[in-house]
């Protein structure tokens, strides 16, 4: 039986698979515009992903402390200027007018907190080992924008009613804030390790990888767990649900990820390479080593041999293997931008050599 | 089996000196692979370590069907736990090793944490389907395989007096032994992709690290909430850190102790740890680093097939 939620979920899907077809052909133009002007670039360095991987840094780095202690990671002593100077980085838009302590969670659920403290000490390690490690060579932070971005963002969910988004509201705003990254950092550093020529570089870059997988698969159990136990003890705020309301929303920013980076859903994975957390009637079906469907969650970002929000699908070897991004994909999905046009949460685009 | 038990524990007790030791056995890790000519002055502050000049250069196929093997353990004991059996004659390979123990868990379990185990029962066997495709007709079947290793290896850690620890039980027991896995399989392959040569398999070998780091995630969090959200606690993120502690002490370290406010395991730079090869084989054998060359035991107990089968050390 299909909940009022599953069903909007459905439509959502339904909705965006139509946009995606439309849209195919000139978002695969983009990517191949963008692929081209890569191509004529000199090669990129070591330096050049790592910087990439630093901006990225920069973003998680700012929302996570941004949600924990009211405060940017530079008002805590974290450098954010080029090279070694502390100072001298882009501004980062938030609510209230930069009000930064307005941004403070006030997290009701200890575990979330808790959780959300962790990451952004996590994030924020990153960040100085990043920037430690490019020593003269880092780049500066960009601009930040994580309050018009998080709006249109979810407003491009197309759920009726949600056209604006604060991911430092409550716990549960703050857990779909958090997803809306976490994939996205494993996938580019997936895609980027096989282009890093130094073997310690790599060493680093894997070790993030894991950190943020880590951190991806905290938070879709987290999410996934309190939508399974609405009577535990979190809270089901922001109107945005009852049971299975907030996999529903991350369902959806999947499938609008996915459908940035210019995948195209296909028969058997309806969310391209983006995983939601599937839930309720939606949940993925696997067959194990039997032959009949058993159904499972999805709280892996990854290729499965089971089906997406289908009953039955063909069995193929799909392997079970995170997704990989190519830092033009990547770029796609944080300015919010098939064509990789500047903006999102970063309104003037990266710095360094990848943007 | 008791003999054996003692001398874990005795090599437990001089975890000290293991320890100590370390830096040489790291020094095994990056095997030669990737000749980097590199741009200078973007190398992070990553300890260096000279490449061994004894040891024959693994090829990708050794490395992969090592993780093969470890593949054929979490995915024997995830489908066992689900289903009540394992893999099938053709995903076992040809004249496949035989395994003892694991069944269906007796505990009654609710939908969401059926779904949590089913996923990643499927994670895994896809992993072997996978690898197994990849290396073709040069992998290797599925080894000799004791599932009952979990009962002398939760005694020794001091989970338990005697060795009836059993994680196909309830869900808090199967808990115990996911964990027991997970974090040594994202530390195993963040390891191996530094051997890999080819950029395809280094990449596959970087996607399939993430999924057992989104497993580990998933299983550190789940028992620190049922800690959390259960009267009275059941002390299940003690019983956690009772085996992170005998994993550190058999592998060389790279553990983080679980608790709510740690659920990634990573160092003090916030960068997941790697084991090498030698490491991860004490852990899976049993048998702690300072006990010379070993080459099987615990939950191999004819050691893995493929190339890589005995620690160096």
């Amino acid at each position: 039986m299909a909940t009022q939620e599953t069903q909007l979920l459905d439509e959502i899907i339904v909705k965006s698979r139509r946009k995606m077809i439309s849209l195919g052909g000139a978002a695969l133009a983009g990517l191949a515009f963008t692929s081209t002007a890569k191509a004529q670039a000199p090669a990129l360095t070591d330096a050049d992903y790592l910087n990439f991987a630093l901006n990225l840094e920069y973003l998680e780095g700012q929302f996570y402390t941004l949600a924990t202690q009211g405060k940017t990671i530079d008002q805590i002593g974290i450098g954010i200027g080029a090279g070694t100077s502390a100072t001298g980085g882009g501004t980062v838009t938030t609510k209230g007018g930069n009000n930064y302590a307005s941004c403070l969670v006030p997290f009701v659920n200890p575990l979330v907190k808790a959780y959300a403290m962790e990451t952004a000490t996590e994030e924020g390690n990153h960040v100085k080992f990043l920037r430690s490690a490019l020593a003269a060579g880092a780049v500066a932070q960009p601009n930040l924008d994580l309050f018009n971005s998080f709006n249109g963002l979810i407003t491009a969910l197309g759920i009726p009613g949600l056209t604006t988004f604060d991911p430092f509201a409550d716990d549960a705003s703050f857990l779909l804030g958090a997803y809306i990254f976490e994939d996205v950092g494993v996938t580019a550093y997936t895609g980027a390790a096989a282009a890093l020529t130094v073997p310690g570089n790599l060493d680093a870059a894997a070790g993030i990888q894991g950190v943020e997988a880590y951190h991806a698969g905290l938070i879709r159990t987290t999410i996934y767990g309190l939508d399974q136990n609405p009577a535990g003890n979190m809270v089901k705020s922001v109107g945005l649900v009852p049971m299975n309301g907030l996999s529903a929303v991350a369902s959806a920013i999947s499938v609008v990820r996915a459908k940035l980076d210019g995948t195209a859903p296909s028969a058997t994975r309806m969310q391209a390479d983006d995983i939601g957390i599937a839930s309720g009637s939606n949940l993925q079906q696997v067959m194990l080593n039997g032959t009949t469907n058993v159904p499972a969650s999805s709280i892996t970002n990854a290729s499965t041999t089971g089906s997406i929000n289908l009953a039955t699908s063909p069995s193929t070897t799909a392997g079970s293997l995170v997704f990989s991004r190519t830092a033009a994909q990547v770029l796609n999905i944080v300015y919010a931008s098939p064509t990789g046009k500047p903006g999102g949460f970063f309104p003037n685009g990266l710095n360094g050599n990848v943007k | 089996m008791e003999k054996k038990l003692q001398d874990l524990v005795d090599k437990a007790l001089s975890r000290r000196s293991f320890l100590a030791g370390a830096g040489s056995v790291a020094a095994g890790t990056l095997v030669a692979g990737c000749s980097s000519n590199t741009p200078a002055a973007t190398t992070p502050p990553v300890t260096t370590t000279p490449a061994p000049t004894t040891k024959p250069a693994l090829t990708d196929a050794d490395i992969l069907n090592f993780a093969l093997n470890l593949e054929y353990l979490e995915a024997e004991f995830y489908l066992r736990a689900a289903t009540g059996t394992g893999l099938s004659a053709t995903d076992a390979g040809p004249n496949a090793g035989a395994v003892t123990g694991g069944a269906k868990l007796t505990g009654t379990l609710t939908a969401t944490q059926s779904n949590y185990l089913n996923e990643i029962a499927q994670n895994e066997l896809d992993h072997v389907r996978f690898l197994r495709g990849a290396l073709g007709a040069v992998a290797v079947s599925r080894p000799v395989i004791d599932l009952t290793f979990f009962g002398p290896l939760a005694m020794v850690a001091g989970i338990t007096t005697d060795t009836s620890f059993n994680p196909f039980t309830t869900y808090a027991n199967y808990l115990i032994g996911a964990f027991t896995f997970e974090d040594v399989g994202v530390t195993a392959y963040h390891g191996a992709a530094l051997l890999l040569t080819s950029k395809a398999n280094l990449t596959a070998g970087a996607q399939i690290h993430a999924v057992e780091a989104y497993h580990a995630a998933s299983i550190r969090a789940q028992i620190v909430a049922i800690d959390a959200t259960t009267t009275p606690s059941p002390g299940l993120t003690a019983i956690a850190n009772k085996v992170s502690a005998l994993r550190g002490t058999l592998g060389g370290g790279m553990e983080t102790m679980l608790s709510s406010t740690t659920i990634v395991a990573s160092d003090s730079n916030s960068i997941g740890f790697k084991r090498n090869t030698d490491q991860v084989l004490h852990i899976v054998y049993g048998g702690a680093g300072t006990a010379g060359v070993i080459s099987k035991g615990g939950f191999f107990p004819n050691g893995l097939n493929g190339t890589i089968t005995a620690s160096a050390k």
